[in-house]
């Protein structure tokens, strides 16, 4: 397999195939992922490592006799291998489904529809790799700093096919390098340049485009004694909330078996502010908007509209279970494309309006410490930077911080910006994301650093 | 049937190639989730493919996929050669071949119980087991999910290594969410995925699973009206699987031999730990030993070479409080000049092999667990993991807890909810003033220990007995 155009055939093949096995009182779910990457890992400014990886990953959720069971496995692009594996998939699900119980929410395909949306690119010949991310690159170690990431290139699939008829192909070709300048002192600059055209000027001059930073992160660090401070959030470190929207987070169902940090939201005793607003929003074109079950979901499902939990998320399962209508959202209950609203602050000028406090620009290893008060900790990381009356005076020892969702997003949130960046997922657990956010900058009042 | 993976090899060699291997892995897995009395979710999971490495001027570079086909793997290997030979004039270090030794070895999970369980049997478990716990209405998720994995994997060179390894690993979860008001209390068994061992059917203890659930179900509700953990700086005793999570981030972390050199800068972060601390640096107290050790059976990352064919043996990473040995593969030896450990594995045949931490242990000391709380005349003993944090040099941290006791003159007291702690490593480890002897000793693992980019996952083991600090910063939820 070398393209999105090999895994599409490999997926459409495995599609015929099992559905054209299906017998009298079954039904099924294929969901696939797919891609077809190269990875070059650097570290100071030199390669680490290098490779290729090509993966089909096909999920088969089988339904029979209210009984449910999910296959993976992995086909290979050789046709007879294919059927093979795919063969011996069914035979699997079908003798298990007879050694479980009933499952008493089952939720069969029910929808039919396709769609297919395939975005090519522009990407890099294996051997231009090496040169063209890391030649660049130099001008970062000419201004004292290591140059450290990851390039990936490559395409990047996913589909879902149901015996209910629906079928839907979405396939992009894309390149990322996730990459951070790092000074002697360990203050770093991070940043990622994404998209799906090549162009080896652009590049150059975004990381360019960062040197002034290092000028500013080369003063000594400042330490600062625990307190509350007001803070400015950048988009990027913005972004590390994301995850929390889903995880212990939005779904109905993890509302209903009381894993959610946002019940407080939901039953009304605490409220975010007025000016904050999340949207799922698959405009933003980021992922495709169908899930394992063939559903296609609205393209944008308001979820907290100022301040107020309007919508949760909700699977055909949590419909089922609870009888709540379902949004379409995948089994997962996960917030796709978060857009959070925009507001009146000019980002241009968020160090004046920052005024005295921290500027963060990034953060690092969140979790909730306390689910019942939605609190969330974590650490500055990066380019964090103390700011007097509008000027930044030096980067900071990073800080820990240990704050609410509910004063975060709530009576601390003085305002959010106007313009809003669109933060693309990097993430490669498995295969790569897809995936990412729009998000503005926060301004907040009695930010607490514990450590 | 597995195929002659040599012959595979030989057929995909690009021509002039200096060195070649090929890695296999195929894993096979299994997992049942019940809830509240009902089934949840079953699945299969069958995942087989093939890395390809090749060496080039002291570049590797790798392909992978699914596909046997030799013409298919031939592809592969020329690609994974283009990329070598484009990335040599510009490697961080040219590599020998001593970094993928010639081993040859076999290596098999123990067990006990050797015949298969059928998901009929794991299922009723499963659901006898949340049936169990719903023992009140305020119990508002009673979940337990069993999984099996089988990982076969595979490793031949053109320098002879020889390699096969089969893995078996169980794990369980069980837990119990209650709820009254606007609290709501979460109780595991061990904390989130904290039952991983390697082993038979025997893992699971089937017999005994009811007792546990409703056990972890009864202190779920007796945490809904426990008061909140006090804010003070006291004592902390910590139960082994606490002590998974804090040997984890606190040791295991700063101690990886990549992080050091600073291949993981750009994502999991770096560490405070320096090359020049190796052999110097006092780590924690004199009662602080850590070991790699891929020899407990029944732990979770026991293997008996890693990924690149490193032969796994016991390794003393921090000797009476001082740092002698760091968490470095053959890779990370040869770039640094310090010793390591056989620590180069990758999640599956989809990615190249990395540091990781495989079973690392603290040591049991002498200590019975009334002789530690005997020692504290105020502070908490706390269990089981909940919430987990630290910085990208592994510095601070906060932890939190689902379970604890308050300890008062020597003794174990009222319950307490919401337990958390913070800290900065060394200084922590420096405080540790007991250490459990071996009837404290527990053996956990987690399958979900993620690092390095392109990411993986993977699964590790720690096994500690109860230890004792002093001065620590306690405090509890939001009033």
């Amino acid at each position: 397999m070398n393209s999105a155009k090999d895994l599409e055939f490999c997926f459409q093949k495995t599609c015929d195939l099992l559905l054209g096995e299906l017998l009298a009182g079954e039904a099924l779910a294929l969901d696939f992922s797919g891609e077809i990457s190269d990875f070059m890992r650097f570290n100071h400014g030199q390669v680490r490592q290098i490779g290729s990886v090509q993966r089909a990953e096909s999920s088969l959720t089988y339904f029979r006799d209210q009984r449910t069971i999910t296959s993976s496995f992995e086909l290979t692009g050789v046709e007879a291998k294919d059927i093979e594996y795919a063969a011996n998939a069914l035979t699997l699900v079908r003798r298990e489904a007879s050694l479980l119980p009933e499952d008493p929410y089952q939720t069969l395909p029910a929808t039919g529809g396709s769609s297919r949306n395939v975005f090519s690119g522009r990407l890099l010949e294996p051997e231009q790799i090496p040169d063209e991310i890391l030649g660049p690159g130099e001008i970062l170690r000419e201004a004292g700093a290591d140059f450290v990431g990851l390039f990936s290139q490559g395409a990047i699939c996913r589909g879902t096919a149901t015996s209910a008829g629906a079928r839907h192909w979405f396939a992009t070709e894309n390149f990322v390098v996730d990459y951070s300048a790092y000074l002697p002192s360990g203050k770093a600059v991070k940043s990622v340049h994404a998209g799906t055209e090549w162009d080896t000027v652009a590049y150059a001059s975004r990381l360019a485009s960062i040197i002034p930073h290092l000028t500013a992160l080369a003063q000594p660090a400042r330490t600062l004694p625990p307190g509350e401070y007001r803070v400015y959030i950048t988009p990027d470190a913005l972004y590390e909330f994301v995850p929390f929207f889903s995880w212990n987070g939005l779904g109905e169902r993890c509302m209903r078996e009381g894993e959610s940090s946002y019940l407080a939201l939901r039953d009304g005793r605490k409220s975010m502010s007025p000016a904050f607003h999340l949207t799922q929003d698959f405009s933003l074109g980021l992922e495709p908007r169908f899930n394992e079950l063939g559903e296609v979901a609205a393209e944008k499902l308001v979820l907290i509209e100022g301040g107020k939990l309007v919508n949760t998320l909700v699977s055909a399962r949590s419909n089922k279970q609870y009888g709540v209508p379902s949004n379409a959202a995948p089994e997962s209950e996960d917030v796709r494309c978060p857009a959070i609203g925009a507001g009146q602050l000019d980002a241009e000028n968020a160090l004046t309006l920052l005024g005295t406090g921290i500027y963060i620009s990034n953060l690092h290893y969140l979790n909730w410490s306390d689910n019942d008060s939605g609190r969330i900790t974590g650490m500055t990381r990066f380019a964090c930077f103390w700011v007097e009356e509008g000027k930044i005076v030096a980067p900071i020892q990073d800080m820990r911080f240990d704050e609410s969702i509910y004063h975060l997003f709530g009576d601390k949130l003085l305002g959010l910006t106007r313009q809003r960046s669109l933060v693309p997922e990097t993430g490669s657990y498995g295969l790569r994301s897809l995936g990412g956010a729009l998000l503005p900058g926060l301004l907040v009042d009695r930010f607490p650093f514990t450590l | 049937m597995s195929p002659d993976m040599k012959r595979l090899l030989d057929a995909a060699l690009p021509h002039g190639v200096e060195w070649a291997g090929l890695r296999r892995v195929r894993t096979a897995a299994r997992g049942y989730r019940a809830k509240d009395g009902e089934f949840d979710m079953a699945f299969d999971y069958i995942d087989e493919g093939y890395m390809i490495e090749v060496l080039h001027q002291g570049q590797f570079g790798y392909a992978a996929l699914a596909s046997m086909n030799p013409g298919h793997l031939r592809e592969a290997a020329k690609r994974a050669l283009r990329l070598a030979m484009a990335a040599a004039p510009r490697a961080i270090f040219r590599f020998s071949q001593d970094v993928r030794p010639p081993t040859v070895t076999r290596y098999q999970s123990p067990r006990h119980l050797h015949a298969d369980v059928g998901a009929d049997l794991l299922v009723r478990h499963a659901v006898e087991w949340t049936e169990a716990m719903q023992i009140s209405d305020r119990i508002v998720q009673a979940a337990a999910e069993i999984e099996v994995r089988d990982i076969e994997t595979e490793i031949v060179s053109t320098s002879s290594a020889s390699i096969e390894q089969h893995l078996r690993v169980v794990g369980m979860g069980i837990q119990a969410i209650a709820q009254d008001g606007g609290c709501t209390q979460r109780r595991s068994a061990n904390g989130p995925r904290g039952r991983v061992n390697q082993g038979g059917w025997e893992i699971l203890d089937l017999e005994h699973g009811k007792e546990s659930a409703q056990r972890i179900a009864e202190q779920a509700l007796e945490l809904l009206s426990a008061p909140e953990c006090p804010a003070m700086t006291a004592d902390l005793v910590l139960a082994p699987d606490q002590m998974m999570l804090q040997i984890h981030e606190s040791v295991g972390h700063p101690l990886e031999l990549d992080r050091i050199l600073g291949d993981e800068r750009n994502y999991a972060g770096s560490t405070f730990v320096k090359l020049e601390d190796i052999g110097t640096l006092r780590y924690g107290s004199e009662l602080m030993n850590i070991t790699f050790d891929p020899t407990i059976p029944s732990e979770a990352a026991s293997y008996g070479a890693d990924d690149i064919g490193h032969p796994a043996i016991k390794e003393f990473l921090i000797k009476d409080g001082i740092l002698v040995r760091a968490l470095g593969s053959l890779e990370s030896q040869q770039r640094s000049g310090k010793p390591g450990v056989a620590n180069q594995r990758a999640q599956g045949w989809f990615r190249a092999p990395i540091d990781r931490m495989a079973n690392l242990n603290l040591e049991p000391g002498k200590d019975r667990f009334e002789d530690i709380l005997a020692a504290v005349e105020k502070g908490v003993f706390m269990e089981s993991n909940r919430s987990w944090s630290i910085d990208d040099y592994r510095n601070k941290f906060q932890f939190g807890c689902e379970y604890a006791r308050l300890i008062e003159g020597g003794k174990l007291g009222a319950v307490v909810r919401n337990p958390n702690y913070r800290g900065i490593s060394a200084t922590f480890w420096r405080n540790l003033f007991k250490v459990g002897e071996a009837s404290t000793f527990g053996v956990f693992g987690t399958p979900n220990c993620g690092k390095g980019e392109p990411n993986q996952v993977i699964t590790v083991g720690h096994a500690s007995p109860v230890c004792g600090f002093r001065n620590v910063e306690i405090f509890g939820g939001e009033a």
